[in-house]
């Protein structure tokens, strides 16, 4: 149930004019004045277009931005329907722009339109990364039908991304929600996403709100909760992604403590669910799947390599800590290897996560300091994935993700033997 | 009668056929004795204009609108002398009477078109539009495109091809001839020297034809109106003319010109939207038509109505909004043709008795003379299953009894079925039964007209939408010197709060017009109202 406390009286009244709607789609937005024109604008054809008998809102939480978002999502507008190869709206388009109360961040704009889905008993909702420079009419339909038409309750992006991108995703997050939670999800913590009002409102239910596990871990948490709970889930294809460059940048190290420490506290979570899990399903994956030429990530892959060999010395006696001896040496050699010879195996990589898993179930260390201690290792597989796949094309990538995805699987009786251990035992 | 030129900006018109109102002499089909005695009936439902469907010779191939004889009665509805009885008695009831005047097309069987036909050399050949090939005019729409493949039609009499913008029997008059001008000229003046008080100008947008041109809203077209008007003007004042042109409202106005061609036209498009508005229960479509129409003259009004004698035309909808009214409301595939849906109010509203008051109340406020449909106003329902427009054409239900009062005759006699299934028929749906009671349907419109007849601001005011964030909810200020007339309406089956920013009547006083309730006085926050479902309040403002 919603609590009033979420919401301002002010946007209560705006959502009280709206009435009940068909779809709602949400864009939480944090000084994003570059894109947002094109998102919204983007969002309201296509909605006229593929939804226009449906009642819609569209809805900005907005964290306090100071560049005027805002106002800009408010304004912004298709001033010609028909160049844009489709007819004006059969219905008025409710736009709401709402400055959240709490703490400014991801979770409480997610339940803020949470709120909202339930307040005005939405079917479908859609939630749309607000800096998406590639964002198209499509995505809508996408995201939007095979919750409305098709009945999931929860899709998934899929993105075409450019060489090299995403790899935290692909080469950690992605193929560990597949071995433990039993679903390949490209994207699990995707920021476009399409839910049911139904799932909007099992989320609101749900009492993790005032917990760190919604500060910075959301979307990993929407994933593998409707993962948990048996809803309907499916994959939507929505071509590239590319984003505005970010007003502030999270580095690499932050980003991958937030999305980690968000899935190991889910592991903790469910831990019953992942441990009962012995198979793996592909999900539906809705849309025409395609390919364009994109730009490929340009990495210094030196000086990766380099951060990596350092910060590993610097850290081996918290890493003592967390992983086995064996993992440990292994490692330890790897930063030894030439150039060259670069390699921080599959196999290695995967233990050395699922070591971390464990040590972080069992508050081996403190659990800030165990995740400060992973992006140096991220960085040492991430440079030797770059370096063994320079002049790979992209089925031959996949075809390297899909074997370190078996290695995750074929590992996860591991997983489980450390997790179950006690706490400070052999290792 | 009130001596007031610009009456008709005021009226609350009642559209009806002479042959489905009343049968006074028992054979089956209506005629101006029986329409005479059923005055009476209009006098206390409070219409103050009567419009009558083609009552002229005919062959009847298209209801009355293929006239072959102008200035005569056709003879299952009695004669001239039954026609100036019943003027004579509308008048004295205070009920004006306006005609129809085809003005495009005559029908086949016309003198004219005899005569013309019979010889290319023949004085009034050049009366019609005729071509050795059918080239000409490639850019002209074929209108009934259910029936027709060309506007040409092969005539093997005088072995040419006549034009014809409607059926291939309803040649068009040929505008360029002024001959052709004084002749309907006279036409005119044959029926308002009688008394008729306005006359509604059939399909004027077809009169001229031009190379290279879509043949409609041509400015050639214009010119006749304004001959037309010039002569009703000097000849006749205060008598009216209502254009029929099923245009957009931009194309329309040209047909009010500078208040020098029709005093009246209707608004097409804003029918469909209304319907499209309470199915969708978001006022949007009806602001959307509303804000694109322009303003027109003073002395000129358009004519609106919810339904008609022909179908719910949809020509002036996108294809979106055709699809979504076909899907809506026209489920029965048998519910459409052409390019609308035959089906009457009621069986649209599903019989729904507060949609059926929300669609009343909001026609008889927004900014024109409403037009009833006879039969409507006790919520007679139709017959999907006869023949072109017919269903809705049925036989006026006065009661309970042998072919529901309306004849005499014998059953299987009547011109028509009557509606006889156990929701809409004569037994449930009758204007005896609904007199009795104070809270039918009937007794609910009888007020509704009363209350309207009040205030000038619903025929002659401004209108000044409001736009409160609930779209469920519309708004509209009428206001005509120092009357103020708020309107809402929840559009919505479900109760709904809006607030109003009507911040510029601070102080005044919403008095609620049909029970002369007071409501709270308008402060400077906006004016909260709740409204339950399809529920519409008309307010008259009172200053402090």
């Amino acid at each position: 149930m919603p609590e009033s406390s979420t919401i301002s009286e002010e946007f209560l009244r705006q959502l009280t004019a709206v009435g009940e709607v068909d779809i709602l789609v949400g864009v939480p937005t944090f000084n994003n004045r570059d894109s947002i024109e094109r998102v919204v604008s983007a969002l309201q054809v296509g909605l006229t277009k593929y939804f226009q008998r449906e009642r819609c809102v569209l809805i900005n939480p907005d964290g306090g931005s100071t560049d005027g978002t805002p106002e800009i999502f408010k304004n912004a507008s298709v001033r010609d329907f028909s160049m844009l190869l489709t007819s004006n709206p059969l219905r008025t388009f409710h736009r709401l722009s709402a400055p959240y109360h709490g703490i400014p961040g991801k979770e409480t704009a997610l339940r803020t339109l949470f709120t909202a889905a339930d307040l005005l008993r939405a079917k479908a909702c859609a939630i749309v990364s607000p800096d998406s420079l590639s964002i198209t009419p499509e995505w809508v339909d996408s995201l939007v039908r095979p919750i409305y038409r098709e009945n999931f309750d929860f899709a998934a992006p899929v993105y075409q991304r450019r060489k090299f991108d995403g790899l935290l995703v692909k080469g950690l997050v992605s193929p560990a929600v597949a071995a433990l939670y039993g679903r390949k999800i490209h994207e699990p913590v995707g920021t476009d996403l399409g839910l049911s009002g139904r799932l909007a409102c099992h989320f609101l239910g749900k009492d993790v709100w005032e917990q760190d596990i919604t500060t910075f871990g959301m979307e990993i948490w929407m994933t593998t909760t409707a993962i948990v709970d048996d809803f309907r889930i499916c994959e939507s294809f929505l071509g590239p992604k590319i984003q505005a460059a970010k007003q502030y940048g999270q580095d690499v190290a932050g980003t991958v403590r937030q999305v980690v420490g968000s899935l190991f506290r889910c592991l903790d979570e469910h831990e019953p669910f992942w441990k009962g899990r012995d198979t793996c399903e592909d999900l539906p994956l809705f849309g025409f799947q395609y390919d364009v030429a994109l730009e490929p990530i340009q990495l210094s892959k030196r000086r990766i390599m380099d951060t990596f060999r350092s910060q590993v010395d610097q850290l081996v006696p918290i890493l003592e800590s967390i992983l086995a001896p064996q993992t440990l040496v292994e490692i330890r050699n790897v930063v030894q290897l030439a150039d060259r010879e670069f390699h921080y195996p599959d196999e290695l990589w995967v233990k050395t996560i699922y070591e971390f898993a464990a040590a972080h179930h069992h508050s081996a260390i403190n659990r800030d300091h165990l995740l400060q201690a992973l992006p140096p290792l991220y960085r040492g597989w991430v440079s030797s994935f770059v370096s063994q796949n320079q002049k790979a094309d992209a089925a031959k990538i996949d075809q390297k993700l899909e074997a370190l995805s078996h290695d995750f699987e074929r590992l996860k009786p591991y997983l489980i033997d450390r997790w179950n251990a006690e706490a400070g035992g052999e290792r | 009668m009130a001596n007031d030129a610009l009456w008709y900006k005021d009226a609350v018109i009642y559209e009806l056929h002479v042959r489905a109102f009343y049968d006074a002499n028992g054979d089956g089909v209506g005629e101006f004795r029986g329409l005479t005695l059923k005055l009476e009936y209009l006098q206390d439902l409070g219409v103050s204009v009567v419009w009558l469907l083609p009552f002229y010779p005919s062959p009847l191939r298209d209801d009355g609108y293929d006239i072959s004889d102008y200035t005569g009665i056709h003879p299952a509805y009695g004669d001239l002398d039954d026609f100036r009885m019943f003027l004579e008695e509308a008048h004295r009831r205070n009920i004006r009477v306006i005609t129809e005047l085809v003005l495009n097309h005559t029908s086949d069987q016309h003198p004219w078109f005899q005569e013309a036909r019979s010889s290319r050399d023949n004085p009034r050949r050049d009366w019609y539009v005729w071509s050795d090939t059918v080239e000409r005019y490639k850019k002209a729409r074929i209108i009934f495109t259910d029936t027709e493949l060309s506007n040409w039609a092969w005539d093997p009499v005088s072995k040419s091809y006549y034009w014809h913008r409607f059926f291939s029997h309803q040649p068009d008059l040929n505008y360029d001839n002024p001959v052709v001008r004084e002749a309907m000229w006279g036409v005119m003046k044959f029926w308002f020297d009688m008394g008729v008080d306005g006359l509604r100008l059939d399909a004027v947008p077809y009169l001229v034809e031009r190379e290279d041109t879509a043949c409609e809203n041509l400015p050639e077209t214009h010119g006749v109106l304004k001959f037309l008007r010039a002569r009703v003007d000097a000849t006749f004042p205060g008598k009216m003319l209502l254009a029929e042109a099923n245009q957009w409202p931009r194309d329309v106005r040209q047909y009010f010109g500078d208040g020098d061609e029709c005093h009246m036209a209707f608004h097409f498009p804003l029918m469909p939207r209304m319907f499209m508005a309470l199915k969708l229960e978001d006022r949007k479509p009806i602001v959307d038509i509303l804000q694109t129409t322009p303003d027109i003259p003073d002395n000129c009004q358009w004519g609106i109505f919810l339904r008609n004698h022909d179908e719910l035309t949809l020509e002036m909808v996108t294809d979106e909004e055709r699809d979504y009214m076909y899907d809506e409301f026209a489920r029965e595939l048998r519910a459409k043709i052409n390019v609308g849906i035959r089906r009457r109010l009621a069986p649209l509203m599903e019989g729904d008795r507060r949609r059926i008051e929300l669609m009343n109340g909001l026609l008889m406020s927004m900014p024109g003379s409403p037009i009833i449909y006879y039969g409507d106003e006790i919520g007679m329902g139709d017959n999907i299953y006869l023949g072109d427009r017919n269903g809705v054409r049925t036989p006026m239900q006065w009661n309970g009894g042998w072919n529901a009062g309306f004849s005499g005759a014998d059953p299987e006699q009547l011109y028509s079925p009557i509606i006889s299934n156990p929701v809409y028929g004569y037994q449930a749906v009758n204007v005896e039964s609904q007199r009795r009671y104070d809270h039918s349907l009937l007794s609910w419109m009888k007020r509704l007209i009363r209350l309207r007849k009040t205030t000038r601001a619903l025929g002659r005011g401004t209108m000044e939408l409001l736009a409160p964030e609930n779209h469920h909810v519309i708004g509209y200020m009428r206001a005509l010197a120092n009357e103020r007339i708020l309107i809402t309406g929840n559009l919505s089956s479900q109760a709904q709060a809006a607030e109003l920013d009507l911040r510029q009547w601070r102080g005044w006083i919403p008095i609620e017009m049909s029970g002369g309730n007071l409501f709270p006085p308008i402060g400077d926050l906006p004016y909260l109202l709740t409204l339950g479902p399809y529920q519409f309040y008309w307010f008259r403002l009172r200053r402090i």
